[in-house]
Order: structure tokens, then C-alpha cells, then sequence
């Protein structure tokens, strides 16, 4: 405890932007706050003990200990940090295009913990995402489900004990319906829909054998240990329920045909990601189990996008699916909470469902809605505190805090930013700052305008991601 | 080559199956004399009236206030419990030039080829039968100005309200604002799209000569457009003088050149804005700012030169990774303060023209006032597009683009409950309602 | 060949084949002698005899046999070492494409030629992913920098080419010697990666990087595991593939040879002590810009740095309309200097090395930068020289002014961290050279040729200058194709010669920049340059000769060393 926080400290003083000191006490008191629950609805004027990263005590009137940091949030309102279970933030490469099975990549490999993005994400109310790899490939890489510990080391990110996840992805991506070929290039298969799920099936079939050779081995009946397979294993994860599949795709056909392929192999698709269509075959989702990871409201964007329906998430919800709304973007991610509102227009989803589509929905699809997503005792104190109800559009976070640290405060944020400009003078005046008295190269060409920032990766996505 | 020919004509049915449906789709309302009574009336011109009737008749308002009697024959619509707006304005989309973005070059007639397209006219292009019409107009947006982008100079803008069999229906301002897609030091185009550059990794220095030799090359179209008018005019009164032949894209320039139409900049970083001001006084023109990223950082020149600024940047991220995290969501704010006239807008091509009403809130939420929030896609927008003598606030005699809600216009939890377009009486269906009621009760 | 390489690669270190060591035998006396190992001597003598040091000492005697050079007013250190570089290193020809390829021919003959390079090997894995390849083969004893490298104090480098994920073995050599063999010290030394990617082909990205090195690592282990069940009893067993690049893993796996991990920022960093202790590898990092910030991690697992001193700087020019540098830059550049002393203090074990700075003498300049940042000067010396000699597992035989160990000394006048010290005496494997001063408006006559030149008076440096050579003439403009595997990149030179400086600007789809540090020697020129890639700034070194109109050398850069060929413009 001692030494995480004395590297803290040097982190902050050293390296980052904004960051705010946590507490001297691990107690943490929030007063007479609105509590937007997103489990047991709204409580008026209640207090939220936090006590060693965990929400202790929910009620009227509650003590601290001394030394405990106390926020009055006397007309502000709480909620449960938004996760987003579309994201690829904080990643140093979304897509291993190459192939059209790169299960043996992982996004844990790639994580880049000071993005500034996920500093913007946690200003949005925004406690954690679902990283997942692009979708380039019909079975793409590993995820990574990672609370945004802006400041801490690359670990802390992680969320341990998450449960494992894998991108599919079916459709334009995948086939590459955008790419051109010059000559003495081949296509890579798949470039149809058939094609897309026979890669699927394949890999399948694959890892039923390569799980046979280990068994084999195992029990004796060959001397020689089989290689490990770094591409098959997930596959034989996913085979025996033990890495969900969040699967990429938009057309109601293409989704519905890979239930019935998971139902064939006898395990459950975890998400279905994006399903611009899914509310044209809700009840057989349902009947499925997956949940289901939208955009609230983006259409016509191209082709696959042209039936969406910010109607999807209401249809879905009144067939009794998980329904998360995600950004899938750096720059949407910042306003989810204004996402979800609007679920409550479009069909006429209650205010706390339309939360849960931001929190507890999303955390269960993570796998993860045991311990974070609501605001209930015994959870993690991932907490987000509101100039006022977070579905109006005048709303901002004020306090941003993750097992019960405070990862971003508006007030230290804006008394922080003449002390970077002081700082900056500062730096500016070493002579290794300095620019060469002549010649040089020339500077970099400014941005013009960031709409979905995906850091340096653009080329990279080469077979996208949305 | 053949699969090309089956392309072509796969993109064709989409768009002939876009017009077939949205003449169904884009339903166009009836016309009356309609009342909304008992409503909180949001005028935005002047103090709300917690209690009051509008009267909608022929096109116009023609009564808002309290205590107003209905007039016989009048369509009653009880408003307890209702807030009404006027429609909200998008100065800077393209909506009806774009129906399908990415893999169907046949929905879009965005750019026209070439660098100077001064006689492009978007009013000669905007698909009035659009999907993005409907979806747009029923969460209250009621007139948009949609333009072309790309190349130097784009073609001309249109103001148009979202409603009309044909293109003169929706017409309001016809040819409103010349688009100049401002030359910058930068990598890709903002607004107007990537005229230069491509993309492509190229060297500073030689970013900033093409800047200004682009901003060379504007000039002399501008001088050549002067000298062009100049000798057709003399001509019209002196039939000795040498003749020159009409040239449409010279042609087209004339009410530009002369300041009697605004041209419409579209340019966002700091440096480039300020070019773009001294452009725009050098060359005595009636400018506006479109994009304007980092406009609050001009303000002093923009408010001594009277140019406007349409904001489209609520959406995007800083491009700095040092810049405050709320460095754009605060920039309509100081625009405010500083004496800046200013819209915002989505700068969408058409799909996400809806979210005006959330670009506004979210202002809003970062240093602007719900007042001006709300006029800042009303009131300031029509003054703007100079149509505020029409529209943009609730008051006698303007075009009755009306909206009637449940809640606070810019709020996304709000439901528009009816809404009038030029006095018609719009069906709040859209592409999406109807697929909704397609599956919303499939078992 | 190479298995064997491998198979003697451990046996055959410690001995030294004096195959090329002058017999001659030197004294230096009345000199400061830093031994590195025991107290510096403040007046004393170093006897060198058979390539090996003799004797050194306060009360020690120049024997007869011995040219003596008078060290009044000098300082004897141990020879200083480059930890990593690519001194040495002449990477082989490629087949030529060239730049009369014609149209779209320039990335078929790449193609072509990267197709031939694979065609050499039976490994199973891509170019790029061959662990197996022993930068020894590509040492050529009369590289063009050795000299350059050799009259700056430097007499030993740990040197590696550096394309590829693998970029290969690395071997340890002295700056002297007629053949590689006679110039090696210790090969193979670790083996090196980095987080490069196969453009193109898998791995294409940092992700499948990743998993293209775990998978080959788990293949290696499986191998050797194989085989050993294979030689214990081979009956009703298929037997294993062979594969020359799973075998070169085999030792790094068996904690035999360190891996070597080019990795700058601090995640980097963590990403390759998290891989190596995956493996149970002996990790290095090599670079390590920002290792001050992750000294924890790298203590605990008990992970080296070769340290680069070539600290980061704007090159930038001013310009305006540009945006400000972000601060994260402005404070790694700000910090790096101050690295070393905060790795010392960490209890992070670390070497020096040039980091790739353009000219060789800013190695010791740039070490200087460390001194000032609050590091020991003896603690600098020693990042140069033993403390490298015991991450090589050589310090028994070099690393320190020690009776019995080789013969490399390095003699300087003056602070050998400043820029006006002179470095007066190289002793490498016990042969002397003495580098000139460099040229300097006072006294034209181009630059120094040193050499080796025993007999030469003693003691005061440039007191029998040479015969200037003829210098190169590499003025003009020139057309280039930068034969990037795959990529051919073309760009101009612009080349103004002025005696032996060079100015001008290079040309390239990456966009113009400036030369700098220019210079031409009677063998040809070399320069260096920023360029902007992938977002980031990157300097390169271009070396090359111009013969009649034609213009050939190579380019590197911290993502691997390419050539390049043209003409002179008319």
C-alpha cells in the first residue's frame, strides 16, 4: 500500500497529466447525494461509505472515520462508473490484419496506459472498457477488460480475475469489401459471407482436434507432447465456455447464423457487437442468451448501417436481451451517459434500464457484473459524481473514482492547468527543448480536425473496426 | 468489368429503393389553421411565457402570447404539459448530397471534380425524398443549410427546410453562401472535406507554400471574377465594347465578389482562421467562418471584422493532447463572451444532423448558458443564414417552424409530440419509425 | 554451420588466438592510470607486450624492449566499449533492383530480393523472424566506421544489425584486427529483438509481433524437448522438423544467452521484461530512455540496460504556424540525462552505449551529459568499460587496466567527457593508433587519417601530420532508391561539398530534411539527418561513396539499416 502509493506520487510528479492524489485514509465518504443505483432504483439524499476500494455502507447519515475524505454532494447526482464494452482505446495496434484467424494475438500485449484519451474518457464518467482487437479477421484476437487507472502502471489496468474474451467479426470488415487489389495480389479469404463462417468453422473444427491430441497425450496413448497452439487454445477456450465471444456484425442474417453455428459447437456467443439489425430477430437473441453491444443510435454510414434504428436498444430490452451502448470511439466514449438518455426517447426504455445500458448491462457482459456496475454494498467504489442527473445534456462529471480512488476531479483539473503552462515555460527553456539555431527539420504538419481518434493506427485498421 | 456494371446497378436499386420509399416516407404534412393551447412557449426572441397559445395559420404564426383566443376553425392541440420551440437550424451539413457515406458512390453528390465549382448549386442536388429528411426532421430539426465540400472553392450552399415534394418546396433560401474550402496547413480538410494533401505525409515548409498558394490562387479567381463582372456589366450598357462570353463558373462568383451573398469559409486551426479574416477583408467580402475549431482563439479579429462563425467542432476531440479535455466543448462559451456571432452546427453529412439538439447541450454543460445554448441552434443560426426575418424564434408573421415537445428542447430524454414545418402539420414518422413498427412486436 | 556455430558458441569464449597481435611492446609512462578495477594510479606505467597488458603500476619499469610513450599530462583508462551498435557490420548486397527498375519495378525487384534472401536459409519462419543470423557474418574488418569509432577511445563494440524482429546475434568485437575472426572477442554475445513487424505478412502489426515470438519461443521449447525424447529413444517416434531458427531460441531458452530487447519508453520496457519472464529469459534492454521510470521492475528482474547516450534533442526547427511540442516530450528530454544516476541508485545494473549518435566521438560527449546530471565520473567510466565487460561475461579478459587482460587502453588528454579532450593513444589488442586532432581552420589540411602508426613520435598528438589524402568528391544532386524491403522509397540528394564538410538537404516521400555533421574522408561522405516517420522523429545516418556518377552506401535508422543506390543528376 505504502510503496504502490509512494510510485504514485513519483508518477505524478514525474510523468503524467492531471492526476489527483488519493486520499491519506482509504475511507471515503459521499454526503446527501441523488443515487442513481442502476440495481434499485434512485435514492434521495443518501450517503455512500467507501471503505478499501469498496462501496461499505449505502444510507442516510453515515460516519467516517477521521482522516476519511468527505465530498458533499449535496444536489449532485451519483451513479456507477460507465463502462463502455466497445472500445479501443489505450491500444498500440487494433488489427493484426494479416490473417483471417489471429485468435493467438492479444490485446493485453498492446496496452498503452497514457493514452490521453483515457484521461478524456474518465472526465465522460467513464470507469472501464472491453478493449477489443479490430475487425479484420473472421476470429480476431484476444480482449482485455481494463478499469481506466489513469496513472497507475500498465497491470493495474487490467482487471484481475475478468473474465477472458475473443472479437469475431462478420460482414464488410472481415471480407474486405473496400479493398482494392493491384496486380499480383491475391484476395485473402474470406470475401463472402459463406466464406466468413467457414473460416469460423474451420478454426472449430481445428481446435476440436487439437483439444483430441492433448487428451490423446495425456492419457498416454502418444509419447510425444503435441506443440501448443497458440491460435487453437482460445478456440478451445471458447469451445468449453471459458472465453466469451463478442462478435462483430450488422446484418440480422449473419448473426443469427453464427447462434446457430455456437449452438452446433455447444457454446454461447457472449455478445453480439454493433448488431445494427439485431432488433429485426430479437426473441431468437433471447432465446440464445447473448447479450448485445450497440451503437444507441449511428446509421447509413455505409451499406450494412442502413437499417439501423435507434429503435434497436428498446426492442431488444422489451425482448428481455442484455443491451449495452457503446462508443466504439475515442471521442464518443466521452459522452455515453447522453447516449444512453436517449434510449429512454427512442421506444420509451425506463431511466434506470436506460443506466444499466451504460453500467451493470456492459459489466455483465464483461463478466464482471458480480463486482462492478451498480451501486450496491460489497461492489467496487467505481463511482461517478454529476453536476446534476447525468441524462441531462448540461450534466458533467465532477469526480471520476475507481475502487474508490479518484482518478479525475473537474476542480484539481482546472487549478492543474496553469500549473502545466508554468511547466511548459519551464521545459521550453532547456537547451535540449530548444529548436536548432539552424536547420532542422521541419516541424510536423498540424491536425486538422480529430473526430475518432485512434492514435497512429489508422492505416493499421485496414479492414476497420466499426 | 462486368462485376463493375453489377455494382453499378446494385447501388442504383439502393438509391431508386431510397427514392421509391422516401416519397412514402417523406410524408408532407397537412397545411391548416392549427392552435397549440396551454403550453410553456419558448419563444427564444423574448421571455418565455409560462401559459400561453400560439396560432399557426397559411404558413405563418400568426398569434403567440397569453390570453390569445383561438380562432374558429382552428385545429385545437392541447399543449398542458408542453414546451414549444421554434425548429432548430444545422448551418453546416450536407444533408440530402449524402445518403450512404461509405460503399455507394451513387447516393453521394457531395464534391463535385475539380478545384473551382463556384456554380454547383446544392439546391440542384439535394434528394428531397432522403431517409435523412424524416429522421432528421422529427427530433425537431426543421431547416438545414446543406453544401457541397471538397476542392477549393465547393459550389454554393442552400438553405432548405426539411419538408417538400421537390426541391422549390423546401426551398428557403435557394443559393445562400459560396463555399471556400479555406486553404490550411494541416493534413486533412475539416468541414470541407480533404481537398489537399490527401492525407499524405508532406513536408511543413512545403504545406505552408501550397497554403498560400492556394490562398494566391483564391485571390486571382476573385480578381479574375471582378474584371469578369466589371466587363459583362460594361457590355449590358455599352454594346460596342469587346464582348465576353459567359463563363458559369466566373458567372456564378458575381454575387460573392460583390458582398451581396456571404462566402462560407470552411477552416478550423488558429493560424488558418486568421488567414481566412484577412482574406476575407482584403477582398471586402461577407464571410463566415464554418468549422472554426479554434475561432475563440480569434475573437478579437472575427468580432472587429463581423464574421460569423458556424461551430461544427462539438464532436471532435482536441488536437492537442495537452488541451484542456474540455478545450472544444468550451469554445461556443468564449465565443459567446467575447461578442463573437456563432452557430452550432453538426457539420454532419446528413445521418447525425438529429444530434444538433445534444451538440448544443453539451455546450451547454462547458461554460454557456441554457439560453444561449438554446439560440445557438435557433435564433443565431437564422440571423446567420439571414433568414431571421422568417424563422429562428416564435414570433407573428415568421415561417411557422414550430416544435412542440414534453421536456427541454436540447434535452435527448425529451419527445417531440408534433411539430410544424412552414405551417404544415408533419407525421412524426420516419425511415426508423417504420421499421420499428415493422419488428418492434415479432415474437 | 550454424548449428555448429551454436553448439561451440560457449566453449570457445576465454581463449584469445593472437593471430594479429603485434609483437611490439609499448610503456606508457608517467601517466594517470584509471584501472577501473582497483584505485586510479595518479602517476604511473602500463607495459604492453603480446596484445595483453604486461604490467601496470605506480613503482613499475618500462623494459627494454618496449617503445616508451611519455604520458605526462595524460590519462590511461581501459579501452572504452560501445554496447551496442552496428560498427563493424557490412550488410551483404542485395540482389539488384535498383533504381532503373522502371515502372512499379522497384518493388517487385524488392520482393525479388527479399525472396532471394529467404531462399539462403531452410528456416521455416520469414525474413525477419531468424533469430539464427550472427551479425559475425556480416563483420567486415575494414568497415568503413571502425576507424571513425576506433579514434574516439573506442576500442571494443557488442554489434548487431538491426532489421527485423530478430535482429540476429550480436558478436563482441575490438576495433582492430586484419579479419573478423582476429577482431572478435566473444560471438555469439545475446541475441536481440525488436517490436518491429513484417509489413504485410504476419506478424503485421505490434499484436501479432507478440504472438509470433511467443509461439516461436513455445515451438523452440518444444523442440529441444522432443529431440530429447527423440535421442533417448527414437523407435515408433516420427522424428522432429528440424529448423534452424528454433534452434537458435534453444540456448536463450536454457538461460544461456541473454535476449537483448531494443525497448525505449517505459512501456516498451515493461512489455519486454513481461515477455522475458513468460520465457525465463535473461533479459537486456537495450536503449531505454525512459528505464529510470520502471528502475523497480528491472531490479527485480534482475534485467541489465545497455544504456544509450544519445539522449534525445529537438531537432525541430522554430517555425510559427507549427504546434507546440507536447509536454511529454519536452519532459523526456528533459529526463533522460538524468537516467543513469537514477538507475545507480535503483541498484539497476547498466552499460553505455552510442545509442546510434551520428558522430562516434559524441559517445563520450554525450556520457558526459550523465556526468552532469549528477552521475560519478567513476561511475561513467565504468558504464564504458567494465561494467559492459561483465554484462559480455568478459570482464576476466577486458574492462579494466589489469596485468593479463587485452591490451585495450584508451589515452586522452583533457576531460574525456568534454568535447575539447584528445584522445591521443588507441591500444587495441596491444596495437597503437594515434588519432590527429580533428582539422580545424587553423591548420586545412582535411581530416585526420589515423592509422596505425607505431614509431610515431610520442606523446604530443598531430606533432607528424600525415600527407592529407585526396578527399572524395560527392557534390552534386543525385537521385536515390532507398531499397526498403517491399517499399522502395526514391528521394534526392543535395550535396554541397566544401573540403571536408558537407551541407545540403536529402529528399524523400518522408519529406525534406537537412544534413548535418556532413563530412567527406578520401574514402567517401557521411551525414546525418531527422526524418519524420510514423509519427515520430527519427535520425538517420547515411553513409556512402560516389564513384564517377554513382552513388551507393546505406542508411540507418533505429528500424534496421537499408542501402541505397543512384546517380548524379546532370
Amino acid at each position: 500500500m505504502r510503496r504502490s502509493f509512494v510510485l504514485f506520487v513519483a508518477i505524478a510528479m514525474l510523468a503524467t497529466v492531471p492526476l489527483v492524489v488519493p486520499a491519506q485514509s482509504s475511507e471515503t465518504l459521499i454526503r446527501n447525494a441523488t443515487v442513481l443505483t442502476a440495481s434499485r432504483g434512485t435514492l434521495e439524499n443518501t450517503d455512500i461509505l467507501i471503505r478499501d476500494g469498496k462501496i461499505s455502507r449505502i444510507g442516510r447519515n453515515l460516519s467516517a472515520g477521521s482522516g476519511a475524505r468527505v465530498i458533499d454532494a449535496t444536489g449532485k447526482f451519483v451513479t456507477p462508473g460507465i463502462l463502455d464494452a466497445h472500445s479501443h482505446l489505450m491500444l498500440n495496434a487494433i488489427n493484426e490484419g494479416s490473417l483471417s484467424v489471429t485468435s493467438m494475438t492479444r490485446i493485453r500485449d498492446v496496452l498503452n496506459p497514457t493514452d490521453i484519451g483515457v484521461y478524456r474518457a474518465l472526465a465522460g464518467g467513464v470507469t472501464g472498457a472491453l478493449l477489443l482487437h479490430g475487425s479484420a479477421n473472421a476470429i480476431g484476437g484476444q480482449s482485455s477488460s481494463v478499469k481506466f487507472k489513469y496513472g497507475k502502471p500498465v497491470e493495474d489496468f487490467v482487471i484481475a480475475g475478468a473474465p477472458e474474451g475473443i472479437k469475431f467479426a462478420m460482414g464488410e470488415n472481415p471480407k474486405r469489401s473496400s479493398q482494392t487489389f493491384t496486380g499480383g495480389q491475391t484476395p485473402r479469404y474470406p470475401r463472402t459471407r459463406m466464406g466468413t463462417l467457414e473460416v469460423m468453422r474451420d478454426a472449430f473444427e481445428r481446435a476440436r482436434d487439437y483439444r483430441q491430441a492433448w487428451a490423446d497425450y495425456r492419457s498416454k496413448k502418444t509419447r510425444v507432447p503435441p506443440r501448443r497452439d497458440i491460435e487453437l487454445e482460445p478456440v478451445v477456450e471458447i469451445l468449453e465456455g471459458r472465453r466469451i465471444v463478442h462478435a462483430h456484425g450488422y446484418r440480422s442474417d449473419e448473426h443469427l447464423n453464427l447462434l446457430h453455428m455456437a449452438e452446433e459447437f455447444g457454446f454461447k456467443i457472449g455478445t453480439l457487437q454493433h448488431g445494427l439489425e439485431a432488433y429485426k430477430f430479437a426473441p431468437e437473441i433471447a432465446k440464445h442468451g447473448a447479450g448485445v453491444s450497440i451503437f444507441v443510435d449511428s446509421w447509413s454510414y455505409k451499406l450494412e448501417a442502413y437499417d439501423s434504428i435507434p429503435y434497436n436498444a428498446y426492442i431488444l430490452w422489451k425482448n428481455g436481451v442484455n443491451v449495452s451502448i457503446n462508443s466504439d470511439s475515442n471521442e464518443r466514449i466521452r459522452r455515453l451517459n447522453l447516449d444512453a438518455a436517449k434510449v429512454m426517447k427512442y421506444g420509451g426504455v425506463p431511466e434506470q434500464d436506460a443506466l444499466k445500458m451504460i453500467t451493470l448491462n456492459p459489466a455483465i457482459q464483461m463478466g464482471i457484473g458480480n463486482r462492478t456496475g451498480s451501486i450496491d454494498q460489497g461492489k467496487d467504489a467505481d463511482i461517478v459524481i454529476w453536476s446534476e442527473h447525468p441524462f441531462s445534456p448540461y450534466a458533467h462529471a465532477e469526480i471520476t473514482m475507481i475502487d474508490g480512488e479518484v482518478y479525475f476531479d473537474r476542480a484539481q483539473d482546472r487549478s492543474r492547468q496553469a500549473e502545466l503552462r508554468r511547466e511548459r515555460e519551464e521545459l521550453e527553456k532547456l537547451e535540449v527543448n530548444r529548436a536548432p539555431g539552424s536547420g532542422g527539420t521541419p516541424p510536423r504538419i498540424p491536425a486538422e480536425r480529430v473526430e475518432d481518434d485512434l492514435g497512429e493506427h489508422h492505416g493499421e485498421i485496414d479492414g476497420g473496426h466499426r | 468489368m462486368r462485376f463493375f456494371v453489377l455494382a453499378a446497378a446494385l447501388f442504383a436499386a439502393v438509391a431508386v429503393d431510397a427514392q421509391s420509399d422516401g416519397a412514402q416516407q417523406n410524408r408532407i404534412g397537412r397545411s391548416g389553421t392549427f392552435a397549440v393551447t396551454n403550453a410553456r412557449i419558448v419563444p427564444v426572441s423574448g421571455p418565455v411565457i409560462e401559459n400561453g397559445t400560439i396560432v399557426i395559420s397559411a404558413g405563418k404564426i400568426t398569434a403567440v402570447g397569453e390570453g390569445i383566443s383561438v380562432p374558429s376553425g382552428a385545429e385545437r392541440i392541447d399543449g398542458k404539459g408542453l414546451s414549444v420551440y421554434p425548429g432548430m437550424i444545422d448551418a453546416g451539413t450536407a444533408l440530402g448530397l449524402a445518403e450512404v457515406t461509405q460503399g455507394a458512390n451513387a447516393t453521394m453528390d457531395m464534391t463535385e471534380t475539380g478545384t473551382m465549382n463556384a456554380n454547383a448549386k446544392a439546391i440542384t442536388a439535394v434528394n428531397p425524398h432522403t431517409s435523412h429528411v424524416n429522421v432528421t426532421r422529427v427530433n425537431g430539426i426543421t431547416t438545414v443549410m446543406s453544401a457541397p465540400r471538397g476542392g477549393l472553392i465547393s459550389g454554393q450552399g442552400t438553405v432548405i427546410n426539411l419538408n417538400g415534394a421537390t426541391q422549390g418546396d423546401m426551398s428557403v433560401v435557394p443559393e445562400f453562401g459560396l463555399v471556400i474550402n479555406f486553404p490550411r496547413i494541416a493534413t486533412f480538410g475539416g468541414f470541407g472535406g480533404g481537398g489537399f494533401g490527401g492525407g499524405q505525409a508532406i513536408d511543413f515548409n512545403e504545406a505552408i507554400r501550397r497554403r498560400d498558394n492556394q490562398i494566391d490562387e483564391l485571390k486571382k479567381i476573385f480578381r479574375d471574377a471582378q474584371n469578369y463582372a466589371r466587363a459583362r456589366e460594361a457590355y449590358a450598357k455599352d454594346n460596342s465594347l469587346p464582348y465576353t462570353a459567359v463563363d458559369l463558373r466566373m458567372d456564378a462568383m458575381t454575387p460573392y465578389i460583390r458582398g451581396e451573398r456571404p462566402v462560407m469559409l470552411t477552416v478550423e486551426r488558429e493560424r488558418d482562421i486568421r488567414a481566412a479574416v484577412n482574406f476575407v477583408k482584403e477582398m471586402s467580402l461577407k464571410g463566415i467562418i464554418v468549422g472554426g475549431q479554434e475561432a475563440h482563439l480569434v475573437a478579437s479579429e472575427l468580432k472587429a471584422n463581423d464574421v460569423a462563425v458556424i461551430y461544427t467542432n462539438i464532436y471532435s476531440l482536441p488536437v492537442r493532447p495537452d488541451d484542456p479535455y474540455d478545450f472544444l466543448f468550451g469554445a461556443p462559451g468564449e465565443l459567446q463572451r467575447a461578442g463573437v456571432r456563432f452557430a452550432i452546427s453538426t457539420g454532419d453529412t446528413g445521418a447525425e444532423v438529429r444530434d444538433l439538439p445534444y451538440h448544443a447541450g453539451l455546450a451547454g454543460a462547458y461554460g454557456l448558458s441554457r439560453e444561449e445554448a438554446l439560440k445557438s441552434v435557433t435564433l443565431y443560426p437564422a440571423q446567420i443564414l439571414g433568414v431571421a426575418d422568417k424563422m429562428g424564434s416564435l414570433e407573428v408573421g415568421k415561417m411557422a417552424n414550430v416544435v412542440v415537445t414534453d421536456g427541454d428542447l436540447l434535452d435527448p430524454r425529451t419527445n417531440i409530440k408534433h411539430m410544424f414545418i412552414n405551417g404544415r402539420l408533419i407525421p412524426l414518422t420516419s425511415r426508423h419509425t417504420d421499421l420499428f413498427d415493422s419488428f418492434k412486436d415479432r415474437k | 554451420m550454424k548449428l555448429k556455430l551454436f553448439l561451440f558458441a560457449f566453449a570457445a569464449t576465454g581463449l584469445f588466438a593472437g593471430g594479429s597481435v603485434h609483437a611490439q611492446s609499448y610503456a606508457i609512462t608517467n601517466a594517470r592510470i584509471v584501472t577501473v578495477s582497483g584505485p586510479t594510479i595518479e602517476r604511473g606505467t602500463v607495459v604492453v607486450r603480446n596484445g595483453l597488458i604486461h604490467a601496470v603500476g605506480a613503482n613499475v619499469t618500462a623494459p627494454s624492449d618496449a617503445q616508451v610513450f611519455d604520458g605526462t599530462g595524460l590519462t590511461v583508462y581501459p579501452g572504452f566499449i560501445d554496447s551496442l551498435t552496428a560498427v563493424g557490420i557490412q550488410p551483404p548486397a542485395r540482389p539488384a533492383g535498383g533504381p532503373g527498375g522502371g515502372g512499379g519495378g522497384g518493388a517487385a525487384a524488392a520482393a525479388a530480393a527479399a525472396t532471394a534472401q529467404a531462399g539462403q536459409s531452410n528456416s521455416n519462419y520469414p525474413v525477419g523472424l531468424r533469430p539464427e543470423l550472427a551479425a559475425f557474418e556480416d563483420i567486415r574488418s575494414n568497415e568503413a566506421s571502425i576507424e571513425a569509432n576506433r579514434n574516439a577511445g573506442i576500442t571494443t563494440v557488442l554489434s548487431v544489425g538491426r532489421t527485423g524482429i530478430f535482429n540476429g546475434q550480436s558478436a563482441l568485437i575490438n576495433l582492430a584486427g586484419d579479419s573478423a575472426g582476429a577482431m572478435v572477442v566473444r560471438n555469439p554475445v545475446a541475441l536481440h529483438i525488436s517490436f518491429a513487424t513484417i509489413p504485410g505478412q504476419y506478424p503485421g502489426s505490434l499484436l501479432g509481433t507478440f504472438s509470433a515470438l511467443r509461439q516461436m519461443f513455445l515451438d523452440a521449447r518444444r523442440l529441444d524437448e522432443v529431440q530429447k525424447i527423440y535421442a533417448a529413444d527414437p523407435r515408433g517416434i516420427r522424428r522432429p522438423d528440424d529448423d534452424p531458427s528454433l534452434q537458435a531460441l534453444i540456448p536463450a531458452l536454457q538461460r544461456q544467452m541473454p535476449v537483448v530487447f531494443t525497448a525505449n519508453r517505459d512501456i516498451e520496457i515493461i512489455r519486454a521484461l513481461d515477455l522475458a519472464k513468460e520465457f525465463n529469459l535473461r533479459v537486456m534492454i537495450a536503449g531505454g530512455q525512459e528505464a529510470w521510470k520502471v528502475a523497480d521492475r528491472l531490479k527485480s528482474a534482475d534485467a541489465t540496460v545497455l544504456l544509450s547516450m544519445n539522449h534525445p534533442r529537438r531537432t525541430t526547427a522554430a517555425a510559427p504556424d507549427a504546434d507546440p511540442e507536447p509536454l511529454e516530450l519536452l519532459r523526456s528530454r528533459a529526463e533522460a540525462p538524468k537516467n543513469a544516476v537514477r538507475l545507480s541508485e535503483a541498484g539497476v545494473k547498466y552499460a553505455f552505449q552510442s545509442g546510434g549518435a551520428p558522430n562516434a566521438a559524441d559517445y563520450l560527449t554525450n556520457a558526459g551529459k550523465a556526468v552532469e546530471a549528477g552521475l560519478s565520473r567513476d561511475a561513467a567510466v565504468k558504464a564504458m568499460t567494465l561494467s559492459a565487460a561483465e554484462i559480455f561475461g568478459v570482464d576476466n579478459r577486458m574492462g579494466s587496466v589489469e596485468a593479463g587482460k587485452i591490451a585495450n587502453l584508451t589515452v586522452v588528454r583533457g576531460d574525456p567527457f568534454a568535447r575539447e579532450r584528445v584522445i591521443t593513444h588507441v591500444f587495441v589488442d596491444g596495437q597503437v593508433f594515434e588519432p590527429k586532432p580533428p582539422a580545424t581552420p587553423a591548420s586545412p589540411g582535411g581530416p585526420a587519417r589515423p592509422g596505425a602508426t607505431p614509431g610515431a613520435a610520442p606523446g604530443i598528438p598531430g606533432a607528424t601530420p600525415g600527407t592529407p589524402p585526396a578527399l572524395a568528391a560527392v557534390g552534386g544532386n543525385f537521385s536515390i532508391t532507398i531499397d526498403i524491403p517491399g517499399q522502395p522509397l526514391t528521394g534526392t540528394f543535395a550535396l554541397t561539398q566544401q573540403g571536408a564538410s558537407l551541407t545540403g538537404s536529402m529528399q524523400t516521400q518522408l519529406g525534406t530534411a537537412p544534413i548535418r555533421d556532413g563530412r567527406v574522408t578520401a574514402e567517401g561522405f557521411s551525414f546525418t539527418a531527422t526524418v519524420e516517420f510514423g509519427g515520430a522523429s527519427i535520425d538517420i545516418n547515411v553513409r556512402g561513396t560516389v564513384t564517377g556518377n554513382q552513388i551507393t552506401g546505406t542508411i540507418d535508422s533505429p528500424q534496421g539499416t537499408v542501402p541505397f543506390t543512384g546517380t548524379r543528376n546532370p
